[in-house]
């Protein structure tokens, strides 16, 4: 590992300085990553001994800050985006050199944060380094990286701000993780937390199940493996197999909070009211569209996810299914091709003598910081268009714009 | 409100707020004891009085309420926790202090016989207002998590505050049920509920509450609110509220949950640190061969969907293994302590004496919590600038068990509070109060 400090040079905003001073310290973007000569994140040297001690490790740098994002609401604002929000969020900057880290990551967050898929079994060195919320030099806040649901989670990278350490603006606190469980989790800030994820503090995060990479030709209780066949869970029976999968997270903004907050206002919690729901970020018809997405404010490709779920007839597609709204129960309905519930919370759906506890279901309830994985198969599926949406209709709209809100598309191709 | 203090400092503020210095705290959460068992009323006849009172929460506000009373005593938020053994012939008398009819209905308990009702409620048979008094009379045939409720008026009256939880327990010890799958070495009560203050301030002033609004702004555990679910059953200061939701236990121990919905809003309810194992459902246990397979048949999960008038018991337990470093901080040549595993070469779960592989930052780019004990070790204490940590003398790992919907994680318009607690894994030896 090396070490490498950002200099004051770097440091254009008053807020950022401000807190340099205050502190009696210089920034400090310092990436820790096995094999990483340079700070960036990228293992470069696969000689490294500390590499060698810890060859399953896989880095990652990301920010936390503030940005901006648009609403899919474009027939209220009559433009090629809805309506702008402020936002806090994470952005990737793995790759990039830690001197121009701050500069990168100001006002440059991202919704949702950066997905994070892992292999089981992976050592992952996740940095996250405070970049600071430039449009609120008033605000300090530090920043968490809470992996929910995290199996046997040590206070230390749980991210739990009042149990545990959080990062300053210009630090960088590496996260340490082995990757033991495979399945469906999420990450999100847990600093502040009712602010920070009303704001946008959320993403994605999955596992990928060991049992993926068994040897061709394992015989698994009948049901015969080869490479590259996938599974949910290490079901030992095939019973978890997909072809294709898609993260859904499911997320809601109250526009009047995320005003109040970028005009430096009272927050209104005890009023919250979330009218933009959301799918990875974005609501329909800009879930089925697949182009990364720039804001309005300063041309920050900030929303780079959507929900489109593309598959063959005949794919068993897994949706990894998670809710991040602070405010809302949604009911996620796929109405014309069932779901097989396969896992909740990180974990096969089995019982503890290993009874089959799956079930075939055209909806699933979830509340915050509930997940499920979901195995649609095709088999029988015409090729065409088909939908998922949330049940709950009145969040089948961006704001006052009606036909929004939490849809997406299946696009079964022949 | 964003201020530039951080969320730990809050809650220290908050408890400094009302009085308690930090080092109180502490001494109230050293204890003597095993093992934790909840807090409650044993035996099988249970004089309640329904009544008004005040619930203190955790932003400070105060707020008039009506609770079931034990034996003339004030009326409590949530009602007196009802522990009773299976087979029970269990007897209820309820008295009315109250202005209006006032019942108790036990959802999942058979053949509840009502003596001396002065009315028909909705769902109960009633104490007239004033004075008057029934007695509900059951036999406690199953083992479980339980609650009870007022059958009148309901929609006000729950909201008001007249419910409680029932417990009943097997003949076995130390088991929520018969079978010895729902052994467990600790157990809490999460009786999670959720207020409206405007309709308790018209009901003071004697007004109509206007209960199609309803939006709950006050959340509780255990009738508190945080950071109030922090202090000990008892405390003085919260005469209407005597249970606490912080909850204890050592690595590799169960934790048996029981959960209540008791409001009328749902909760993700999510345990930080470990998934739990659903065991029972409404009193049910859950098995693929009822009467045979034990509970075997309950979900694995990080968030509990507690719905209004749902009960759920779960097994939560924390092993600390297979992190990739030692997690007792120990040097490879140092005795072990924890799991067979830990020490085991041959174990996946084998740690000991592996360095956390990552560097933590250095003090200045930090904010630490109260909770913090300075080192990422369990039972070690580190060293921590001046004024910071100060909560967690025994060096346990503490794991926030909370409402995902973390707009309840506030007391109205001031964040942190609400539906939230901690689970404190102590270390090997630490006694449980
Ligand atoms: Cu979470
Ligand atoms: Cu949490």
């Amino acid at each position: 590992m090396k070490r490498v400090y950002g200099v004051a040079i770097k440091m254009v905003l008053a807020s950022l300085a401000l807190v340099f001073v205050a502190g009696g310290a210089g920034a400090d973007v310092y990436v820790q990553c096995p094999g990483d000569t340079d700070g960036d994140g990228v293992i470069d040297d696969f000689t490294d001994p500390e590499l060698l001690a810890h060859p399953n490790a896989v880095c990652m740098h990301i920010t936390g800050g503030d940005g901006f994002i648009n609403m899919a609401d474009t027939t209220v604002t009559g433009g090629a985006r809805g309506r702008q929000l402020y936002m806090f969020g994470f952005a990737d900057v793995t790759g990039v050199p830690p001197l121009d880290v701050i500069d990168e990551g100001t006002t440059a967050a991202w919704y949702p944060g950066p997905l994070i898929e892992l292999d089981e079994g992976d050592e992952f060195y996740l940095s996250l380094t405070n970049v600071g919320m430039a449009r609120r030099p008033d605000l300090d806040d530090p920043h968490t990286v809470h992996w929910h649901g995290y199996a046997d989670a040590s206070p230390a990278f749980d991210g739990l701000p009042d149990v545990s350490i959080s990062i300053h603006m210009g630090g960088t606190l590496t996260y340490y993780y082995q990757a033991n469980e495979p399945g469906t989790y999420m990450y999100h800030c847990h600093v502040e937390a009712t602010e920070h994820m009303q704001m946008g503090m959320l993403a994605n995060l999955y596992v990928n199940a060991a049992q993926n990479d068994l040897p061709d030709g394992t015989n698994l209780n009948g049901f015969i493996h080869h490479t590259g066949y996938e599974y949910a869970y290490n079901d030992g029976d095939g019973s978890t197999y997909y072809d294709v999968d898609f993260p859904l997270q499911l997320s809601s903004m109250d526009p009047e909070f995320h005003d109040a907050s970028e005009s430096t206002q009272p927050l209104p919690f005890a009023l919250m009211n979330d009218t933009y729901a959301m799918l990875n970020g974005r609501g329909y018809p800009e879930t089925v569209n697949t182009a990364e997405l720039a804001n309005t404010e300063n041309g920050v490709v900030s929303q780079r996810e959507n929900a489109l779920v593309e598959a063959n007839v005949g794919d068993k597609v897994l949706l990894r299914i998670s809710n991040l709204s602070i405010t809302e129960y949604f009911t996620l309905m796929s109405p014309q091709i069932p779901m097989r519930i396969v896992g909740t919370g990180a974990r096969e759906l089995r019982g503890t003598g290993g009874a089959d506890l799956s079930y075939l279901t055209n909806s699933v309830n979830l509340g915050g910081g509930e997940a499920f994985d979901a195995i649609l198969d095709t088999a029988d599926v015409a090729p065409g268009t088909y939908f998922i949406y949330t049940s709950n209709l009145n969040f089948l709209s961006n704001n006052t714009e009606e036909r929004g809100g939490i849809m997406t598309e299946i696009h079964i191709n022949p | 409100m964003k201020t530039a203090t951080d969320t730990a400092l809050r809650h220290v503020s908050a408890l400094r707020r009302i009085g308690i210095s930090i080092l109180m705290l502490a001494g109230l959460l050293i204890g003597g004891t095993a093992q934790a068992v909840i807090t409650g009323t044993t035996g099988v006849n249970f004089n309640l009085t329904a009544k008004e009172g005040y619930v203190s929460m955790g932003d400070g506000a105060t707020i008039y309420m009506w609770g079931y009373a034990l034996n003339g005593g004030p009326a409590q938020l949530p009602g007196p926790t009802l522990i009773v053994n299976e087979g029970d012939v269990v007897t209820v008398t309820l008295t009315n202090d109250l202005a209006e009819a006032v019942s108790i209905t036990f959802p999942g308990q058979a053949d509840v016989v009502t003596t001396g009702a002065d009315s028909q409620g909705y769902l109960a048979g009633e104490a007239a207002a004033s004075g008057g008094e029934v007695t509900y009379t059951f036999t406690a045939s199953n083992p479980g998590t339980y609650q009870y409720h007022s059958g009148s008026n309901v929609a006000l009256q729950i909201e008001m505050g007249l419910a409680g939880a029932l417990v009943v327990r097997p003949n076995a010890m130390n088991q929520a049920y018969d079978s010895p799958s729902t052994a467990f070495h600790q157990e809490y009560l999460f009786f999670l509920q959720e207020m409206d203050p405007h309709i308790h301030t018209a009901v003071e002033a004697g007004e109509t509450p206007d209960l199609t609004n309803r939006q709950a702004q006050y959340w509780m555990i255990n009738g508190r609110s945080g950071p109030d679910t922090f202090f000990a059953d008892g405390v003085p200061w919260l005469p209407n509220q005597p249970y606490g939701a912080m909850a204890r236990t050592h690595p590799n121990e169960k934790v048996l949950m029981r959960v209540v919905g008791a409001g009328l809003d749902l909760h993700p309810f999510h345990t930080h640190g470990q998934n739990f194992r659903v065991i029972a459902r409404d009193g049910r246990m859950r098995e693929t061969i009822p009467g045979l397979s034990g509970a075997d048949a309950g979900i694995s999960d990080f968030t509990l969907t507690v719905a209004p008038g749902q009960t759920y018991d779960a097994i939560w337990s924390w092993e600390g293994k297979n992190l990739g470093w030692d997690i007792f901080g120990h040097a490879p040549g140092d005795p072990c302590e924890a799991s067979a595993e830990e020490c085991d070469p041959a174990s996946p779960y084998y740690d000991h004496g592996k360095p956390i592989p990552v560097t933590l930052p250095e003090q200045q780019f930090l904010t630490f919590g109260g909770f913090w004990s300075g080192s990422p070790f369990l039972g070690q204490e580190g060293a921590l600038p001046p004024g910071e940590g100060g909560l967690n003398l025994d060096g346990g790992f503490f794991y926030m068990w909370h409402s995902h919907a973390e707009e309840e994680l506030c007391n109205y318009d001031i964040f942190p509070g609400g539906m939230m607690t901690m689970m404190i894994v102590e270390a090997p030896g630490v006694p449980i109060p």
